[in-house]
């Protein structure tokens, strides 16, 4: 061998090496919870937790390995999931990993440790980007995005300082450093925002606007009427109003820019809805939740289904 | 390659049972993925190619079509993200992104290897064993004007075959390195309109061009032409009924699935048994 292809074949290993090539799966990872519902989380089809994980696992070999999977175009897109499919045209099955939308596809999203994975089946007649959703709380705060922790930010409005104590204590209380700033500084596009206060307070902030362009800018089903947003309008499946809340009625959502890692907003009509939605930032009310809207002591997922 | 009679019960059969016994290999290999049975369709083909003679002209087809089989194994391992089982970590490639292989992606590009090869060897059989000619005039009762255009089409080859031998005994005459086999080609290839018009003409003058539908021919069954055609029947029964009735089943995403259960040796016994039981017979194969 010349000294010239000496050095060519180092080369080559060295950039196969640092490449990611390699034979077999590689190293594994654990720890990853994966959950399957229909109509925007109402409906719960199945649900596995893996302690182990192969090396190069992906989001749908995950899937595979665990539920009865039929898939379309070379693997790429899901068809059914346990004999469960689309019965419309416009109904098909969407993943979240760690509460946000993948931007790839299934077979080229890899899983992390202790990731928490969300396929669910529903109608995108009204958006077919649903870029964040809250039902994986406390993610993507603990274990971030893309196996990428963030950091938080938290924003509070003026007067809604139990609120904003009470998220604080809850992300505090997952093992989650929080950052205080003003409201309107603005979290950048790396850090993970939650913005607390009136939907008064937060008109002016990016996730607040795309809230107010409705479900096809923001994925969330629900929006406030008017810039002092005295009242929060509830959205179905189609993007219509089904239902609208007055005083005292709370949101928590989630949503995001093409460029942006997730905002979430913990807002209301009023201080005593910001109140009720911070009571609802926890676990087990997000749970399985596109986003979540609560007056009193009655929570309404949204989208709403049906009459609800 | 092309036909020439040899002694042989495939040779000496008719045209007709020739292309049912070919299209009846043909019809398993498209239907069986279970690569013990598939496998068994290529045993099969290559057997009856020794068996009329024609093993060497199969062998060379089978040859030839490696490196299509090669492309197919690559292409689908690198393509198909269906599998659970990552064998090589490729990293991100230009164009195809991450990218995984997996062994059930290899297995099943394998499987499709396989049948395009058995596929390519059947139609290598089917030329060096079934006369075309005789193809033609089968085809001139249901429409003759049909059996004239490929009659025209299937003459181009060996006359493109002649002009290529005379033009590279004619660059052999001349001083220098001979010509390649493509610039041969090449050179036998460009003239192939002004070719088609000379076998046009030739054809013409011979009276094509006045043909009528000819009068069925009476011709009696030989003990070759119903081996055959009955092999066929048996042959396609057993892969249409095989695959109604989910027998030698064979899946391969998202993890092989691949039975080497009785039922599958034994259809695999049977294909085999039946295509080569005509060859048995070697009374009559002189003509």
């Amino acid at each position: 061998m010349t000294r010239g292809a000496a050095i060519a074949a180092v080369a080559i290993a060295l950039a196969v090496a640092t490449a990611g090539c390699g034979l077999g799966a590689g190293p594994g990872t654990g720890g990853v919870h994966v959950t399957v519902t229909s109509d925007f989380g109402g409906h719960q089809i199945a649900a596995a937790d893996a302690a182990s994980v192969p090396g190069s696992e992906t989001v749908m070999r995950m899937l595979e390995r665990r539920f009865d999977v039929k898939t379309r175009y070379g693997g790429g897109f899901v068809e059914s999931i346990n004999g469960q499919t689309g019965s419309s045209s416009q109904r098909d099955w969407f993943y979240y990993v760690n509460g946000v939308q993948a931007p790839d596809g299934a077979a080229v999203t890899s899983v992390h440790h202790d990731d928490h994975i969300w396929w669910d089946l529903h109608d995108w007649r009204a958006t077919d980007s649903i870029p964040a959703v809250v039902g994986s709380f406390p993610e993507p705060f603990t274990n971030g995005i893309g196996g990428k922790r963030y950091p938080t930010t938290i924003e509070c409005g003026s007067n809604v300082n139990a609120a904003c104590k009470r998220v604080t204590a809850v992300l505090s209380g997952d093992g989650v450093p929080v950052a205080g700033q003003l409201i309107g500084t603005g979290s950048g596009p790396d850090t993970l925002g939650v913005v607390v206060g009136t939907w008064k307070q937060l008109a002016p902030e990016v996730a607040a606007e795309l809230i107010a362009h409705g479900p096809g800018a923001s994925g969330v089903y629900a929006n406030f009427s008017g810039p002092a947003g005295t009242t929060l309008r509830l959205l179905d499946p189609d993007g219509h109003v089904a239902q609208t809340l007055g005083a005292g009625a709370g949101l928590v959502a989630a949503t995001a820019d093409s460029s942006s890692v997730p905002t979430w907003l913990v807002t209301g009509t009023d201080v005593a809805g910001v109140d009720a939605a911070a009571r609802a930032f926890n676990a087990d009310a997000l749970h399985d939740h596109f986003a979540l809207a609560v007056q009193g002591g009655t929570t309404y997922p949204v989208p709403l289904d049906g009459g609800q | 390659m092309r036909y020439r009679r040899r002694p042989s019960p495939l040779h000496a059969a008719r045209a007709g049972a020739g292309c049912a016994y070919c299209l009846a290999l043909g019809l398993a290999t498209l239907l069986f993925s279970n690569p013990v049975v598939l496998g068994s369709v290529a045993l099969a083909v290559m057997g009856a190619a020794l068996g009329a003679g024609v093993g060497r002209e199969v062998g060379r087809a089978a040859l030839l079509s490696l490196p299509l089989v090669a492309a197919i194994i690559v292409i689908n391992a690198l393509v198909v993200r269906d599998g659970l089982t990552v064998i090589v970590r490729l990293g991100n490639l230009p164009v195809l992104g991450q990218t995984d292989v997996t062994l059930e992606a290899t297995v099943y590009g394998a499987i499709l290897g396989l049948r395009a090869l058995t596929l390519i060897t059947c139609g290598a059989l089917y030329t060096a064993a079934i006369d075309p000619d005789e193809v033609l005039r089968l085809f001139r009762r249901v429409s003759f004007r049909s059996a004239l255009t490929a009659t025209l089409a299937t003459r181009m080859v060996p006359v493109l075959l002649r002009d290529s031998h005379r033009l590279a005994d004619a660059q052999r005459c001349r001083p220098g390195r001979p010509p390649s086999r493509l610039t041969l080609i090449r050179a036998a290839s460009g003239g192939v309109l002004d070719r088609a018009l000379d076998v046009a003409a030739a054809l013409e003058v011979r009276g094509f061009a006045c043909a009528r539908r000819p009068a069925r021919g009476r011709r009696p069954f030989s003990r070759h032409d119903l081996h055959f055609v009955s092999a066929a029947i048996v042959l396609a029964a057993i892969a249409i009924g095989a695959r109604v009735a989910g027998q030698a089943p064979f899946e391969a995403y998202p993890a092989l699935h691949s039975p080497a259960d009785a039922g599958v040796l034994g259809i695999a016994a049977a294909v085999i048994v039946v295509a080569l039981l005509p060859f048995a017979d070697r009374r009559g194969i002189a003509r």
